[in-house]
């Protein structure tokens, strides 16, 4: 199947589903985790909460790195981005995210000179072109992502690039999947993972869910038809009683990942020994800066931050959103003083995140609930 | 129900796939949606002409199948 008309088949998506009412158990809730926004945004796009039966309900984790970023750290970079002789370069929904001092667009607005691009290496042409200046790169993302900040520190050294440093900010998809795991009262039994971050990392990263919490994994592209079959999948497994990780997306992903990605993190990258995530807190080893052997284009190595620590807003209660204790619309300031125009927590600030998506797809009460047995 | 947001590229763990047009060293000139662009191939080469890339963030992070 290589045609993303196929991936988006009517009849195909009646029959998962249908796949799906035999499978479960009726009344029995089963509780599914994701953890991306590509998937959160199909689901809600396509319409799968309506179309998978009732006892299937599908929690959206903290996927969207970008909005995991803390505010304080957003006040750094937009520090950064204030200094006269930088250039301040960014992915696009990094320029909405409200720090403790508003957002790096707001700064834009200031005279900050903020620049979007869809790439880090893109930021390095900049620096060429601008020798005078200094470009400082906001590198976000997880691991899908990082790849391209370590082919660009390469290239910068490789080229002699003086004027050009990343801003580190990437996160890794493991530790925040353990913190969820660990968290009191979870009811999470199956997870969704990441096809893209997957294709860098390979299946053997999810190995410790299955293997230290028992519970299946199966990892999963984008269409609506992908996360049908992998929620197929997933259901089949607990059923049947097993307990695997499984690859739904065996076009990209491998057990083994992609090993000269692998090879470019590890010769620019490490992992830092804390890095707080908004909404769930400080998690061990959970992202990554860069090694001190690139320090020249490190941007946290060359220029002073402030480095303050801003609490999030008290009425935010994201961090329950994202372990899926609760929906979106239970969260008090949902849709009233948290909307995606004016977001107060990380949830509403990408359009990815689970409460955006709930937002802007009219998803506003709760769903329907499965009859009890 | 408003109009659809604009994707992020990294929250939403989007990657593009593209067709080969052209190589030059370690970047490759591909097409996607009807748009080219110039990507970093130094994780997938070698690559030719006509091979298909999964593209994200301005490097090809995988060849298709």
């Amino acid at each position: 199947m290589r045609f993303v008309d196929e991936y988006r088949s009517g009849d195909l998506a009646q029959k998962l589903a249908h796949e799906l009412s035999a499978l479960v158990e009726p009344g029995r809730e089963v509780k599914i985790m994701e953890v991306c926004g590509g998937h959160t945004h199909a689901i809600y796009k396509h319409g799968l909460e309506d179309l998978v039966p009732p006892e299937v309900d599908f929690v959206h984790g903290p996927g969207c790195p970008v909005c995991v970023i803390p505010m304080g750290r957003v006040d750094d970079a937009i520090a950064l981005a204030e200094r006269p002789e930088v250039i301040f370069t960014t992915f696009g929904d990094m320029m909405r995210v409200p720090g403790g001092r508003g957002s790096l667009l707001e700064a834009k607005a200031r005279g900050a000179d903020v620049r979007m691009v869809y790439s880090p290496l893109d930021a390095l042409e900049v620096a060429r072109k601008n020798p005078d200046r200094e470009v400082i790169c906001c590198a976000i993302g997880f691991e899908t992502t990082a790849p391209a900040t370590a082919l660009t520190l390469l290239r910068a050294r490789e080229q002699r690039v003086a004027n050009f440093s990343a801003f580190c900010n990437h996160v890794t998809i493991g530790p925040p999947l353990r913190a969820i795991l660990d968290s009191p009262g979870l009811r999470i039994e199956a997870f969704i993972a990441p096809g893209h971050v997957s294709t860098i990392i390979g299946t053997r990263p999810y190995e410790f869910i299955v293997r230290e919490y028992g519970k299946p994994v199966v990892v999963t592209a984008f269409e609506p038809i992908d996360i049908l079959q992998a929620t197929v999948m997933l259901v089949g497994q607990l059923r049947e009683g097993r307990c695997e990780v499984e690859n739904q997306y065996t076009r990209v992903v491998r057990r083994n990942g992609n090993p000269r990605a692998l090879a470019a993190l590890e010769e620019t990258m490490e992992l830092r020994d804390t890095f707080e995530w908004r909404g769930l807190g400080w998690i061990e080893q959970s992202a990554l800066k860069l090694r001190p052997e690139f320090a020249q284009w490190d941007a946290e190595a060359r220029f002073e931050l402030p480095g303050d620590r801003v609490e999030d807003p008290k009425a935010c209660q994201c961090g329950e959103v994202l372990i899926g204790a609760i929906k979106p619309w239970e969260c008090k300031v949902f849709g009233t003083a948290c909307t995606p125009e004016r977001p107060i927590g990380t949830c509403m600030v990408s359009s990815e995140g689970a409460c955006a998506a709930y937002y802007n797809y009219g998803r506003l009460a709760r769903r329907r609930e499965p009859a009890p047995a | 129900m408003t109009a659809e947001p604009e994707r992020c590229l990294t929250c939403g763990d989007v990657a593009v796939e593209a067709r080969v047009v052209e190589v030059a060293g370690s970047t490759a000139v591909v097409v996607a949606e009807g748009k080219r662009e110039r990507v970093g191939i130094e994780l997938v080469e070698p690559v030719a002409a006509g091979e298909l890339l999964l593209c994200h963030a301005g490097i090809a992070i995988e060849k298709l199948a």
